[in-house]
């Protein structure tokens, strides 16, 4: 859907007419997508057919309505059956949830947008036009702009977006390239910010446990103080836990109210998983992940 | 103070002749463990800093033990196991294999040094083969020094207004230094 | 007030340099600093965007880190008072006995230069709970050791509402004075006794005001009483009655399923002062009891021992953060427990907006007749009135 009017009127109609007839022949009681708002592109759960027209999308839709999923959401689970408008990373997490059996598949209709990349300001009051300072990093790359796990596809094939300034693995390939001693003073300034909000826990699509390993107490492995040791425990777990499940969709560090580079972490272990294990998040449920998963001839120089 | 050390991974007095290395192993019960038995019996000659902590298989291992490890006190950690297609578990090791891959690139880009983690195959026969992984974890722990900027994370970079943190506790004060 | 004095730009530079050396550390509003990626310092933007500011309140070492003028820190001054994490006591058990080592609560002298208003505001209404039936000699040490000098705000942009809660872009609520930008530095002037003993202390560095400096000042200041003006607009008062009397109203589902229970806004609030307690064994029979932030957006938050919640979902906790800021601490302390700043507006990602919300509950408190009382949360939620 392009950031003009003329975008606005074509694929969007498409979206606010789906809308529509699932809730009219009552396929789905809510229908989850992005609406325009005092803040920007915001989530809206549109249950009538007025609310149903106010949904949109263009550049500003970053959200990853996947986290919505999270079956321990109950003011979610409680609006019944839904519709989710999803791009290709977010179909990446649906498919994550189906994999590790946390969704019911018969409990969401999946409505997949064509997408051609989104800037990094969801507040911003008009659609950004994508330009290589605008355009966000973690589109680069995508393999995924038209999902492939969905019920309806939306929208035309969009441009690929342009190449941002500066990209993930540019940023990852310039750690790579540091000391350990300068990676260590580079990482605990940022884990030394952290202030365990959980605010990328809890926009993660993928972070859906009902008990965190955080939050375990008996014994506490994870120090809960807000001090950097702590916060190192805990910003390296969740990254750890994230390994091969990861889908790129840069939620956790636009959440993140200190500031972390935390999808500069995620997007390591994305490349570590897809160098040692070839393996790309795909949204396809059959595929396995690769942490629960092993063949016999998997690289071991680390080990003696 | 971490302050001081944290550019070189070397305290100011890790060159003591006193810094004896703490390095705590996480070794599988069926093979390492015994394989470390063995090499008890057959009197071979190998530093004594390590603590062993015995576990059914390599699979159990959590991450989560190595970084608690460093933070009370280990200056290194040895993580051991049998051989690929000689788990007792039968694919115990395979899944910690690549659990472990991914945790060793990790902590890597975090800015551990790969020197203070050892990862190793040991079989229930490999007596000679531990005690050169125990001496290699050792040395190496020795020449990096303590790891005293990881325990005492907690008071990185406290600012003048932070008072200071009691510090009793025997972990955080090895050695005499102050946390 | 005491009589205003100037503070030039120069003036202000040996100020602090005069401070630090004293001992007396000086805080203030100042570039957001953080690691860059060595190698990558040209190429690389700051992580934090411009929503959530590029300005951070910390220790500096020069009035060349100073940056007095327009722009929100990130997060407010809270920190300096209750921060992120702290130490409690330490204990060491030694045989039958155990030592307890408790954290000093007197503190180091410090002066707060520039700080926001509603940054500054916040202080004093959180006094109030920090000295209701415990009085946390923490806070108060902190609070004791301090002189404060807010900065006359400008007013930083349509989602700032000081005056809807009792604030202004120049209050000196919770301040021992005010600077007030003008041609050639500052004008200042003192609101207390500790602001007044620090202006006599450091006479020297302050002048008689310039010509028309204080008309200056005055124009600067009423201005921006009019841009404020033109934000939000609630009466606190009947939105308090309302929240009281509209516990189970089905617009609190409109809000809480939106949210993702992150707890951003609790973080960068000035006023949410919620912190969790949690013993940290640190070796054998020693450890550090620490207290941290915590926030009510967290979906165990209230989990009792016995595993029941009784705020079990967003719609619960979201609305409890409504409730509390804006009734039941007004009920208890007969102040709001929000300055207005807007910092939850601009950092809630998925468009939660405070300000959004007052003025719908402002609305329904004004229609005639009581709203539906209802407890149908399976309705499809309306949403919100713009």
């Amino acid at each position: 859907m392009r950031c003009s009017d003329e975008g606005r009127r074509g694929g969007v109609k498409e979206l606010r007419d789906l809308a529509r007839q699932l809730l009219a022949d009552g396929t789905v009681d809510v229908v989850v997508g992005w609406e325009d708002s005092s803040r920007g592109a915001r989530p809206i759960f549109a249950g009538t057919p007025e609310e149903a027209d106010k949904l949109i999308f263009d550049t500003r839709c970053l959200h990853n309505l996947a986290t919505y999923l999270n079956p321990r959401r109950k003011q979610v689970t409680d609006l019944g059956k839904l519709a989710l408008v999803i791009k290709g990373c977010d179909a990446k997490a649906v498919a994550g949830l189906l994999r590790e059996m946390q969704l019911d598949r018969e409990r969401v209709v999946l409505i997949g947008v064509r997408c051609g990349g989104v800037c990094e300001d969801s507040m911003a009051p008009e659609p950004v036009a994508l330009t290589p300072e605008t355009v966000a990093p973690r589109c680069h790359g995508c393999d995924n702009r038209e999902p492939h796990l969905v019920d309806h596809l939306l929208g035309e094939p969009r441009p690929e977006p342009p190449v941002p300034l500066l990209t993930l693995d540019e940023r990852v390939a310039a750690l790579d390239a540091l000391t350990p001693a300068q990676l260590w003073e580079y990482w605990t300034a940022q884990f030394e910010k952290c202030v365990r909000c959980y605010a990328c826990r809890q926009v993660c699509p993928m972070c859906v446990c009902e008990r965190c390993v955080a939050d375990k107490s008996r014994p506490q492995w994870i120090e809960t103080a807000s001090h950097p040791r702590g916060n190192f425990s805990w910003n390296v777990t969740r990254a750890l836990h994230l390994a091969g499940r990861c889908v790129g969709c840069g939620e956790c560090e636009r959440f993140c109210p200190a500031g972390i580079p935390l999808a500069v972490l995620n997007r390591k272990l994305q490349r570590v998983v897809k160098e040692r294990y070839d393996y790309r998040v795909a949204d396809d449920p059959e595929v396995k992940t690769p942490i629960g998963d092993y063949r016999l001839d998997d690289q071991q120089e680390f080990i003696k | 103070m971490s302050n001081e050390t944290s550019t070189t991974g070397l305290a100011g007095d890790s060159k003591a002749a006193d810094f004896e290395p703490r390095i705590t192993a996480f070794v599988c019960n069926w093979c390492t463990y015994t394989g470390a038995d063995l090499a008890g019996t057959s009197r071979l000659r190998m530093a004594s800093n390590v603590r062993i902590i015995r576990l059914p298989c390599t699979g159990r291992i959590d991450p989560l033990f190595i970084i608690k490890a460093f933070e009370r006190g280990a200056d290194g950690v040895i993580v051991s196991g049998c051989h690929p297609a000689d788990c007792h578990y039968t694919a115990g090791n395979y899944h910690a294999r690549r659990r472990f891959a991914v945790f060793h690139d990790l902590m890597q880009f975090v800015g551990v040094d790969p020197g203070r983690i050892t990862f190793s195959w040991v079989s229930a026969s490999e007596g000679a083969k531990w005690r050169d992984v125990v001496n290699e974890a050792v040395g190496k722990a020795r020449e990096l020094g303590p790891f005293t900027e990881y325990r005492t994370l907690n008071q990185h970079n406290v600012s003048a207004d932070h008072v200071r943190e009691p510090a009793v506790c025997a972990a955080a004060t090895k050695g005499g230094e102050e946390a | 007030m005491t009589e205003p004095l100037f503070l030039s730009h120069e003036a202000l530079a040996d100020l602090v340099a005069g401070l630090i050396a004293a001992g007396t550390a000086v805080i203030g509003p100042a570039p957001a600093g953080g690691p860059v990626i060595p190698g990558l310092e040209e190429r690389q933007r700051p992580t934090v965007t411009g929503m959530y500011g590029t300005l951070e309140y910390r220790e500096v070492r020069s009035a060349d880190d100073l940056a007095l003028g327009p722009g929100m820190p990130r997060l407010s001054l809270k920190q300096f008072f209750l921060p992120q994490n702290e130490a409690l006591f330490a204990w060491k058990r030694r045989g039958a006995e155990t030592e307890i080592h408790e954290t000093p609560t007197t503190f180091n002298p410090r002066v707060v230069l520039g700080a926001k208003p509603c940054d500054v505001a916040a202080l004093e209404i959180v006094d109030a709970v920090m000295n209701w039936e415990y009085h946390d000699e923490l806070w108060n040490g902190r609070r004791a050791a301090t002189t404060i000098f807010a900065l006359a705000c400008g007013v930083e942009d349509d989602h700032c509402f000081c005056p809807s809660v009792g604030v202004a872009p120049d209050t000196t609520k919770g301040a021992d004075g005010l600077f007030t930008p003008v041609s050639g530095g500052f004008l200042v002037e003192a609101t207390t006794d500790k602001g007044r003993v620090f202006l006599e202390s450091y006479g020297a560095h302050f002048s008689a005001p310039p010509a028309g400096g204080t008309d200056e000042a005055r124009a600067y200041r009423e201005a921006a009483h009019g841009r404020v003006g033109a934000n939000v607009q609630i009466d606190a008062v009947r939105v308090k009655d309302w929240i009281e009397h509209h516990f189970e109203d089905p617009f609190w589902a409109t809000l809480g399923v939106r949210c993702n229970g992150c707890g951003a806004c609790t973080m960068v609030c000035p006023t949410c002062h919620c912190f969790d307690i949690v013993d940290e064994e640190e070796g054998v029979g020693c450890g550090t009891r620490r207290r941290c932030w915590d926030t009510c957006q967290a979906g165990k938050f209230t989990l009792h021992a016995s595993n029941h919640n009784p705020r079990a979902d967003q719609i619960a906790r979201y609305r409890q953060r409504i409730n509390h800021k804006f009734a039941v601490y007004p009920v208890k302390f007969d102040e709001v427990l929000c300055t207005g700043c807007g910092r939850c507006v601009r950092t809630c990602q998925m468009g939660q907006n405070i300000g959004e919300i007052l003025v719908a509950i402002d609305q329904y408190a004004q229609q005639t007749g009581e709203a539906p009382d209802t407890t149908d949360v399976a309705a499809p939620p309306a949403e919100v009135a713009p």
